[in-house]
């Protein structure tokens, strides 16, 4: 008796249920989710990222960040994401509305990124020095360092304005050399700056009261 | 019992399995071969991540071995380089024993098998040179997928080619296994690749589908394999029949109907809708079933004749391997209770999960076929027995100072990093001796690579002229177990 054909059946009706749950409804369902207006600014929400930010997430994927980076805050109270300040709200999937491909992470070898925008500041020096040799900043860190994405060059005349400064220790550059970030860089740390989800979402409002 | 489902695997003359054998040998030993290569080099670069992660200095600042790199060569090197082509080899050699017909289109394997080795080489070094895609199992740049869905194509084609030729007669659990296998991982590949690398959706719909995949090349391509090669040799080199052809049933289907949803429960409370968590959390739970269907199924077989397990390298490859995966799935499902998950998420036990599942089944599983089926291609015995002993014995620790490192340190970790009052630095901190640990296994699974690779070469170039099959301890004179055959 040839039963071959009964196997094939149910294989595929199982697979097949599988894949329109787990791909084809979040296909049609969060595939084509559109960012909501602003009444504050007049724009929408998520922002839009600049162009750099866009290629700096190139270079994110590029080195693999993934690997040891998450970028998602869980619920609370299920989590302490939110008590440990990763974010002031949990992170939906219209969060990822901003980039081309979503990196949640696995792991927290490192910290987790969602809102490194919102934490870092504005000193892009202190993220590039970050960057270009973790433990100068963070002697505990086992951060690789990037420091592929940096030149290390001859001053002529004026030093260049862009040169990462605060470098000590073994990974400052010889006298009358310095550290210029390149194109890579520059992008990679305004992808960083743009990870920012502290604007509210209907589906996942920031909690006020505290 | 039914004549669909028996509990024999075959019967065959020797003349008859010596055909079909031969016919089989080029296709499956280069596969084999080019997996033990990939092995290596895949293990190479799993020690090089183990060591940065530990001590970040090692190789430091330079571009093509920054970790992120290394760590997503070794997971998919290993994935499609060694796991995928050992698969292929089993699945291809089982195909055509348990359909009872020799290889036609030997040429057509042959080059599927020359392009998929081409698809990795070409994938590696884009990973490398940094065009990685940075999805788990889906790292390969679109240029380098399509190469190995070809190759893919031209070998399953042939694999139901030889299911619609095979000779009348019940169909083995083995060969719904392989026939399940082989048609989940186009499925799963073809769509990953289209929906997340050749041609990318909009991100917020990326993370489901992307768990969907690396759940499902685990549980519905690398497993049925796995198991389809443990239900053939077991009974094959014990001479005993399969305990229950209902247990065999129970977990065939089982195991396809949850393990294809249990992608969900890796992101509990993440960015995806709520109900494909709970719904990976509910099938990782009942991925019980088929653990316990299968391992008390395996354990039937061989009760009270568990004695071959000492001297036969394929069965005790094969047993050690059913037994993490049981181990695995019991594990798994309790990983994804929401109050245990909230807490271990992110940390190394998830690492931890990915090497007892990956190499503490498939590649034991897979090690214990490859010495079965060799020598039958070949047509002489392994080498040397000590060897595959010291094989094992590599392969055990290594993966076991791993697992036990990575699950303790990653209970500590994660306990630090839920807790308000303990800072990231301490989850870093606290993690390193025992990340230091499963470095040292990785260095024993690097030794046990080169040793296996080694005996495969030996066995290849005929280094010695062993008539008798090699034993990994004395048999017992009056053991009642027939030789392996």
């Amino acid at each position: 008796m040839n039963k071959l054909p009964n196997i094939f059946v149910g294989i595929f009706v199982i697979f097949g249920s599988a894949w329109l749950g787990l791909v084809n409804y979040p296909l049609k369902n969060l595939g084509n989710l559109q960012p909501v207006p602003d009444e504050a600014t007049g724009g929408v929400l998520p922002p839009t990222v600049s162009g750099l930010a866009v290629a700096g997430h190139k270079v994110y994927a590029a080195n693999g960040c993934v690997e040891c980076h998450s970028q998602q805050v869980r619920f609370a109270p299920l989590t302490t994401d939110i008590d440990k300040e990763l974010g002031k709200r949990q992170t939906v999937a219209r969060d990822y509305l901003r980039e081309k491909t979503a990196f949640p992470g696995i792991l927290r070898v490192g910290q987790d990124l969602s809102n490194y925008g919102a934490r870092a500041g504005e000193d892009i020096n202190a993220i590039h020095r970050h960057l270009y040799e973790p433990r100068s900043v963070n002697p505990w860190s086992n951060m690789p360092s990037y420091c592929f994405l940096y030149n290390v060059v001859k001053i002529q005349g004026q030093p260049s304005n862009e040169a990462v400064t605060g470098l000590t220790g073994p990974c400052a550059p010889k006298p009358g050399y310095e550290v210029v970030p390149t194109e890579k860089a520059k992008a990679l740390v305004a992808y960083l700056l743009s990870l920012n989800q502290s604007y509210p979402l209907p589906e996942s409002p920031v909690a006020t009261a505290k | 019992m039914s004549n669909d489902l028996s509990n024999q695997p075959d019967i065959l003359t020797a003349a008859e399995r010596a055909q079909i054998d031969s016919s089989t040998s080029g296709a499956a030993l280069l596969f084999f071969g080019s997996s033990a290569f990939w092995l290596v080099f895949a293990s190479l670069f799993d020690v090089i991540g183990a060591i940065q992660l530990s001590y970040p200095c090692f190789l430091d600042g330079i571009s093509f071995l920054t970790y992120g790199r290394v760590v997503q060569t070794a997971t998919t090197v290993m994935a499609y380089g060694f796991a995928t082509p050992a698969a292929i080899g089993i699945a291809v050699w089982l195909t055509a024993r348990l359909c009872k017909v020799p290889l036609s289109h030997h040429r057509m394997l042959v080059s599927a098998g020359i392009v998929w080795n081409l698809g990795i080489l070409v994938g590696a070094c884009s990973i490398l040179a940094g065009n990685s895609t940075s999805f788990a199992l889906l790292s390969f740049p679109a240029f380098a997928t399509p190469i190995l869905f070809v190759s893919y194509a031209l070998i399953a084609i042939w694999v139901l080619f030889t299911f619609n030729e095979r000779k009348s007669g019940g169909l083995f659990v083995s060969a719904w296994f392989v026939f399940a296998a082989v048609l989940a991982f186009p499925w799963l590949f073809g769509t990953a690749n289209a929906l997340l690398v050749w041609n990318p959706v909009s991100a917020p719909a990326q993370p489901a589908i992307a768990l969907w995949f690396s759940s499902g090349f685990f549980n519905l391509w690398l497993v049925p394999v796995g198991l389809a090669a443990a239900f053939y040799i077991i009974p094959k080199s014990t001479g005993l029949p399969v305990a229950s052809s209902n247990l065999s049933l129970l977990g065939f289907w089982t195991l396809l109907l949850f393990g294809a949803w249990t992608g969900g429960a890796q992101i509990i409370g993440g960015p995806v809708p709520a109900w494909i968590t709970s719904a990976g959390v509910a099938a990782s739970i009942m991925m019980i079933v088929p653990a316990l269907a299968l391992g008390l199924n395996f354990h039937l077989t061989l009760d009270g004749h568990y004695a071959p397990v000492a001297w036969s390298p394929a069965l005790r490859f094969i047993v050690t391997g059913i037994g993490c995966l049981v181990t695995y799935w019991i594990l798994v499902a309790i990983n994804s209770i929401p109050g245990v998950n909230a807490m271990t998420q992110f940390s190394d036990i998830n690492r931890a999960l990915y090497y007892l599942g990956h190499f503490g089944f498939f590649a034991m599983t897979a090690f214990g076929a490859i010495y079965y089926i060799v020598p039958r291609l070949t047509g002489h015995e392994w080498p040397c027995a000590k060897f595959i002993s010291l094989h094992y014995w590599l392969a055990v620790t290594g993966f076991g100072f791993i697992v036990s490192g990575l699950i303790l340190g990653g209970l500590i970790q994660g306990s630090a990093l839920s807790q308000t009052i303990i800072t990231f630095r301490s989850s870093v901190e606290f993690a390193w001796p025992f990340r230091v640990f499963a470095m040292l296994g990785s260095l024993l699974i690097l030794a046990s690579a080169v040793n296996f690779a080694l005996l495969l070469i030996g066995i290849l170039l005929e280094t010695h002229k062993n008539q008798a099959p090699a034993f990994m301890a004395e048999r017992e004179e009056n053991s009642q177990e027939p030789v392996a055959v």
